[in-house]
């Protein structure tokens, strides 16, 4: 059940990657 | 609901302090968690303070956002395995590794899209996979990627591809240093981002750091253990294919551990070889006098000659390590195991035994025969020290057996634990396959997560 909690560790950790770096690029680009 | 040590109520300052250290735990947890995104997150971001290069259109900003954040996980990767006790207590050491395992598939995803997106958005860059004619910038990033995927399918193919731990082990390092290496070797060639020199020093401090940390974990830490050795003082056969090593300290007091823990045993050669392996405690930790034995089963690589190592052997032990341990707040115990996993039960009874705890405990124990049951006349006998109530539940039972037969399942822990189950406190050790069906039958009995704990033995 713990290991299902670090899945979900994960899956979040790659969300927020991917949004915070969509946020950098946007930033970027229309800045 | 009273928690109760020795058949006693525990005072209620006890109590309250079982709690908070609980709660600790878990805000130590989410504040790692935190710390982990920003060392994630920060260094990409500090690139958009001071003097700025050229807007360039999202989807390359966006290429190169991931390119930067896979760069970093990969780096971090290298602080997951270290083994720091302080960061890895909240979680148990199985869970950070298993979290090692699962985040560096997000780390290849997104260093493998970082080229991909920019392959469709500017076709032209495809050139840059030739690597002979390529710019060392491209041929760095190509080097990282490949390691990676190397990484990759080493890591997830040991067995199939008939790498020995030991070998899977250096070329796994090695690979790990190449991959963060390059990539960093990568960017600083590239240099977009880095018009302030002070970025580019960042990131480089930042791989200096993450390297650091390998050699924290390859060079101080097996100093110290090189320091603190241990000589076999017997070897005892168990049943079950199961050799229990007793080992005491040699020139210093030995390390204190919980019941449940584990630690990092290396038998031949020293202690900054990669041929350490995990093993649980088996004996009390209420002891004192600094000896500590490790009983471990023949499964294969080094336990298979476990039965050989010669009385006297120093050996080193790096520990302890693991979230696995009791002493929370609890009306009973229930310890379920199968096979193998029995050893941190078996410590965990010997140290309740020798503390005088009352409080009842419930063994389920799975093994495949009668004979195999290893520890079975120890736990026989501890039944004279404790309120311990033992169910075996057999997977191939004699002729005539009228216990438990099969696996344990919400069925098995329905008929022998008495409710309200969510008060128990749960330990659960053995396979992955009867850890799972545990977990799920706990759900099932609607027993909170925060209930029970869980150790897989094979999270290397």
């Amino acid at each position: 059940m713990r290991r299902r909690l670090a899945d979900e560790l994960v899956f979040a950790t790659g969300a927020i990657v991917i949004v915070m770096s969509a946020f950098f690029a946007f930033l970027r680009a229309f800045r | 609901m009273l928690f109760t040590v020795g058949g006693a109520v525990l005072p209620r300052s006890e109590q309250a302090a079982r709690r908070s250290e609980s709660s600790v735990y878990t805000a130590r947890g989410a504040l790692w968690v935190i710390i982990y995104l920003l060392f994630v997150l920060a260094p990409m971001f500090a690139l958009l303070f001071g003097a700025h290069p050229p807007a360039r259109a999202f989807w390359t900003e966006f290429s190169v956002a991931i390119g930067y954040a896979g760069l970093a996980i990969m780096g971090l990767q290298f602080g997951l395995t270290a083994r720091f006790r302080y960061v890895t207590e909240p979680w148990g050491e199985d869970v950070i590794y298993h979290f090692h395992r699962q985040i560096s598939l997000v780390a290849v995803a997104l260093v493998i899209a970082h080229p991909i997106i920019l392959f469709i958005i500017r076709p032209e860059l495809l050139a840059l996979l030739n690597s002979i004619t390529a710019p060392w910038r491209a041929r760095f990033a190509a080097l990282s990627t490949y390691s990676l995927i190397a990484i990759v399918v080493m890591a997830l193919w040991r067995t199939k591809l008939r790498l020995s731990y030991e070998a899977w082990h250096i070329s796994h390092v090695v690979l790990a240093v190449v991959a963060v290496v390059a990539g960093i070797a990568h960017m600083v060639g590239w240099s977009f981002y880095f018009g302030d020199p002070w970025k580019r020093w960042l990131w480089i401090a930042l791989t200096a750091f993450w390297l650091g940390l390998l050699v924290y974990v390859r060079i101080f830490k097996p100093l110290f253990v090189l320091r603190r050795p241990y000589r076999i003082t017997e070897v005892r056969k168990e049943r079950g294919e199961t050799w229990t090593l007793l080992m005491e300290p040699e020139g210093h007091a030995g390390l204190r551990f919980r019941p449940g823990q584990f630690g990092w045993l290396t038998v031949y050669g020293s202690p900054f070889k990669v041929s350490s392996h995990p093993f649980s405690f088996s004996s009390s930790a209420a002891k004192g006098d600094g000896k500590v034995a490790m009983s471990i089963r023949k499964l294969g690589d080094f336990t298979s000659k476990i039965d050989e190592v010669p009385v006297g052997r120093r050996v080193y032990l790096d520990g302890p390590y693991g979230a696995f341990t009791i002493g929370h707040p609890a009306d009973m115990h229930v310890l379920v195991a199968g096979g193998v996993g029995i050893t941190p039960m078996m410590s965990m009874l010997s140290t309740l035994a020798d503390e005088g705890d009352k409080r009842p405990v419930v063994l389920l124990y799975g093994s495949k025969t009668w004979d195999d049951i290893t520890f079975r006349e120890e736990l026989e006998a501890l039944k004279a020290r404790l309120n311990l109530t033992i169910v075996h539940v057999l997977e191939n039972p004699p002729e005539g057996w009228t216990g438990e037969r099969g696996f344990i399942d919400a069925e098995v822990l329905g008929r022998h634990l008495p409710p309200p189950y969510g008060e128990h406190e749960y330990f659960i050790c053995g396979p992955g396959v009867m850890m799972d069906a545990v977990e799920s039958a706990l759900a099932e009995l609607h027993v909170p997560i925060s209930k029970y704990h869980s150790e897989r033995y094979s999270f290397v």
